[in-house]
């Protein structure tokens, strides 16, 4: 069993077809990146991964389970073994740091409040964040709120986490901080991770298995080694960042 | 054209149906936060008492100042405070306090609730494997009926006073000239109404900000939409439902009473 599996999903909106017809296993402990050119579905297909969006096509397998056919408590049970952070971090702006990462404890388990306590002061050391307990998350800084994001979605303890361009808007020193850290913590946990970056050196730095994704269509390109070696001109093109190529032909 | 718009105006009023529908059966399957509905309570009943309590207060002094002018031409001004105190409670009353509401918590909620969408903190409640109609839904539209309905109720004890203010400083009628006829002309049936319209308006607010909130998309331009959308559909939602709950409680008055 997988534990994360597409079933030639597809997913229109309007007359768009955001994904087409894209299926993927994803085993346990593996590290997956998702890179490509923006606005050409990489959020949606990792949003349809996590159980965000529904496929207008298609089987979205989590652990062999299909999250959407689920309901209720079931479900619940399902998405908590799951943490997303998101691209814009999608903080708790009424909460403060420390209420952002106890929130998932209070509202979906029920542990003491001594043991969230433990817990939150647990993560947010992790992430260096110690000091801004009381803070709200417009008083911190970008890779601090970034910081936040991971701490929170990492509360769960979640056994499969995304992350949706963690190292956004972030400086190179910060940003191989946050990988660094986001590597830490998945190997401490064991847990399944699929990231997205157009850093190319991010991407290399996190993958086990690299997935290149353009209008809507999923290329599986396999590890970093085969990656650099991928055949396809579109891939070279991305990877290096070269202005002339299959991706940019036509565009003035 | 215009049948597109029909049918997203159907479509519209669909999915605010089936999301109260939502709302009631997580309200009913899941134990209450009453934690977070006592403070959506407060901080809508505390963000809006000043409003509707001024708002009340003129109503009634208006009512009263109209009336007297009416009543002078047939030297009726004994019948002033039955007349003003009346028409307030039955239907201006609720109607312009519902609208001030509706201005004020409904564009308020559905700001707060859009911008919450689109800046993806629905759904990383829901990825946090919490339910987000439960957590932030339930909460606002019980606080939001229990408040509205609480607010338009004290905004009509404000009109009764500001119409009796304004009977003695502008129609010279006195106190006990002016509350002579209320027991008159405001009978039960009458507060009833008032009541009963205070709460389906309460019920409209809540249900259409909460909805409008929730489902908003597309940035900073698609939350000023929702709360546009929101101001509308209360002001139509509060008009059309006046109108139904008039004929519903006249004519179930006529047939208690057997007429």
């Amino acid at each position: 069993m997988f534990e994360l599996e597409l079933q030639q999903v597809s997913h229109q909106f309007s007359h768009d077809e955001l994904l087409k017809n894209v299926s993927l296993q994803i085993r346990k402990g593996e590290k997956w990146v998702l890179i490509g050119p923006s606005g050409q579905g990489k959020t949606t297909l990792l949003k349809t991964l996590a159980g965000i969006l529904a496929p207008t096509e298609g089987r979205v397998l989590i652990q062999g389970q299909n999250l959407l056919a689920l309901r209720g408590e079931k479900r619940d049970q399902l998405q908590r073994k799951m943490g997303m952070l998101f691209q814009k971090n999608a903080l708790f702006d009424s909460l403060t740091v420390a209420d952002n990462v106890a929130f998932p404890l209070r509202e979906t388990t029920r542990l003491p409040e001594s043991e969230i306590q433990r817990r939150v002061q647990f993560y947010l050391n992790s992430v260096g964040l110690e000091h801004v307990l009381h803070n709200f998350p417009d008083e911190i800084s970008g890779g601090m709120q970034k910081r936040l994001g991971i701490a929170r979605a990492l509360a769960l303890e979640p056994e499969i986490i995304f992350y949706d361009d963690p190292t956004a808007g972030l400086d190179p020193i910060t940003s191989r901080k946050i990988i660094e850290l986001i590597l830490d913590l998945q190997k401490k946990n064991n847990s399944t991770l699929v990231a997205i970056t157009n850093d190319m050196k991010r991407a290399y730095q996190m993958a086990d298995r690299i997935g290149f994704v353009l209008r809507g269509n999923f290329i599986l390109t396999g590890t970093v080694e085969e990656t650099r070696q991928h055949s396809d001109q579109r891939v070279q093109q991305f990877i290096r960042g070269a202005l002339q190529g299959p991706l940019t032909a036509g565009v003035s | 054209m215009v049948f597109m718009r029909i049918k997203v105006l159907i479509d519209d009023i669909g999915g605010g149906i089936l999301f109260l529908g939502q709302i009631i059966l997580t309200a009913i399957r899941t134990p209450a936060k009453i934690d977070l509905t006592l403070e959506q309570i407060y901080k809508v009943t505390a963000q809006s008492f000043a409003t509707t309590a001024m708002a009340g207060f003129f109503v009634g002094a208006i009512m009263t100042i109209q009336f007297t002018m009416q009543l002078n031409e047939f030297s009726a001004l004994e019948y002033l405070g039955g007349i003003s105190t009346s028409a307030t409670l039955r239907e201006v009353g609720p109607l312009l306090i519902a609208f001030m509401l509706s201005g004020k918590v409904g564009a308020f909620t559905a700001a707060e609730l859009g911008t919450m969408r689109v800046t993806e903190q629905i759904d990383a409640i829901r990825c946090l494997g919490a339910n987000p109609i439960r957590e932030i839904i339930v909460p606002r539209f019980f606080g939001i009926v229990t408040a509205s309905f609480v607010l338009l109720s004290g905004g009509l004890v404000l009109s009764i006073i500001g119409g009796l203010l304004m009977g003695g400083l502008f129609a010279e009628v006195s106190f006990q000239e002016y509350v002579r006829h209320i027991p008159t002309l405001v009978t039960m049936p009458s507060i009833f109404n008032g009541l009963f319209k205070s709460f389906v308006f309460a019920f409209l607010i809540a249900t259409i900000c909460t909805y409008r909130g929730y489902t908003a998309t597309g940035g900073a331009k698609g939350v000023g939409k929702a709360v546009l959308q929101t101001a509308v559909a209360c002001m139509i939602a509060i008009v059309l439902s006046d109108w139904v709950t008039t004929v519903f409680t006249d004519t179930a008055l006529t047939l208690i009473r057997g007429e």
